[in-house]
């Protein structure tokens, strides 16, 4: 019972007439690229539509790409692999950088730093 | 809006939107370093000084759809919904840039030679990037248009073919 109600609000959410993310304000984002002046309202719909659709997409292949055995969770990992290994994500790589720990960061910037005193 | 200081970098910098050829995006910092996005006080009146709220779209939305499209028993890490929300920024921006470099060189390619301007389509710009079936669902076409007058044009097909006798509509 459960999993047909998701079906109805995934299927809500992928018709194209309802949509559930500001308009105004992808308005706005469009506007911050340069050289853009005006933006036609069907374009507008469009783009918000297709952004919809991509966060569906993106966090569903995230989901289903990460941990999933037992922790059930979306995590930050989880994204940064999918953009990593599907080609489609790729330009997400810049702003989802793979996270390592700090000592270890340390540690590899301690040694670059000696390689560079032996040159 | 989200009073969480602990969010990646990102929301720290100004979003000038500066791309690099390539198609390979950059993001630099805002000329005023240090004034933050979080400043609630808006006197400067400068485009550049664009609040964090301006710049992406409202968490709650993102999250509800991320919630929506995962299996019900599945939660999201708050970190994850943030980083989503900046994505999403990325994308738009992505597509709005994409079509737009591809158009203005047909543009300048026409401009030369006498061949009318012919539809571009959004996923021919987008082409190696994104191959997503969902984006060739049946939504309607959208078309901004130029005048002689260089301005700057979009035009968004929703299938891999191009749609004849589409309208041209004209901003004065």
């Amino acid at each position: 019972m459960s999993g047909k109600n998701m079906e109805e609000k995934v299927e809500q959410a992928t018709n194209s007439k309802n949509i559930s993310l500001p308009v105004s304000r992808v308005r706005l984002i469009m506007k911050s690229s340069p050289d853009v002046s005006c933006i036609n309202q069907d374009a507008l719909f469009l783009t918000t539509k297709a952004t919809e659709l991509f966060v569906q997409h993106l966090a569903l292949s995230s989901y289903k790409n990460g941990s999933g055995k037992e922790t059930n969770t979306l995590s930050y990992s989880d994204l940064a692999n999918v953009a990593e290994e599907t080609e489609t994500f790729q330009f997400l790589t810049d702003i989802l950088p793979k996270k390592i720990l700090a000592r270890d960061y340390l540690k590899s910037l301690e040694e670059m730093e000696k390689d560079d005193e032996n040159l | 809006m989200d009073g969480d200081s602990s969010t990646t970098d990102a929301s720290q910098l100004g979003i000038t939107g500066e791309y690099m050829a390539g198609s390979h995006f950059v993001l630099a910092q805002a000329p005023e370093g240090d004034e933050g996005l979080n400043d609630h006080e808006d006197g400067n009146g400068s485009k550049d000084n664009l609040r964090e709220q301006d710049i992406y779209l409202p968490i709650a939305n993102v999250a509800r759809i991320m919630k929506n499209a995962i299996p019900q028993t599945g939660k999201i890490a708050k970190d994850a919904k943030e980083c989503v929300q900046e994505c999403v920024s990325e994308f738009i921006s992505f597509i709005t840039s994409e079509p737009l470099k591809l158009y203005l060189q047909k543009f300048r390619e026409a401009m030369k030679g006498e061949k009318g301007i012919s539809g571009v389509t959004v996923t021919e710009g987008m082409g190696e990037e994104l191959t997503e079936e969902t984006f060739t669902n049946p939504l309607p076409a959208g078309i901004i248009t130029a005048d002689g007058q260089q301005q700057n044009v979009m035009v968004y097909t929703t299938s891999y073919q191009q749609i004849p006798g589409v309208q041209q509509l004209q901003f004065s």
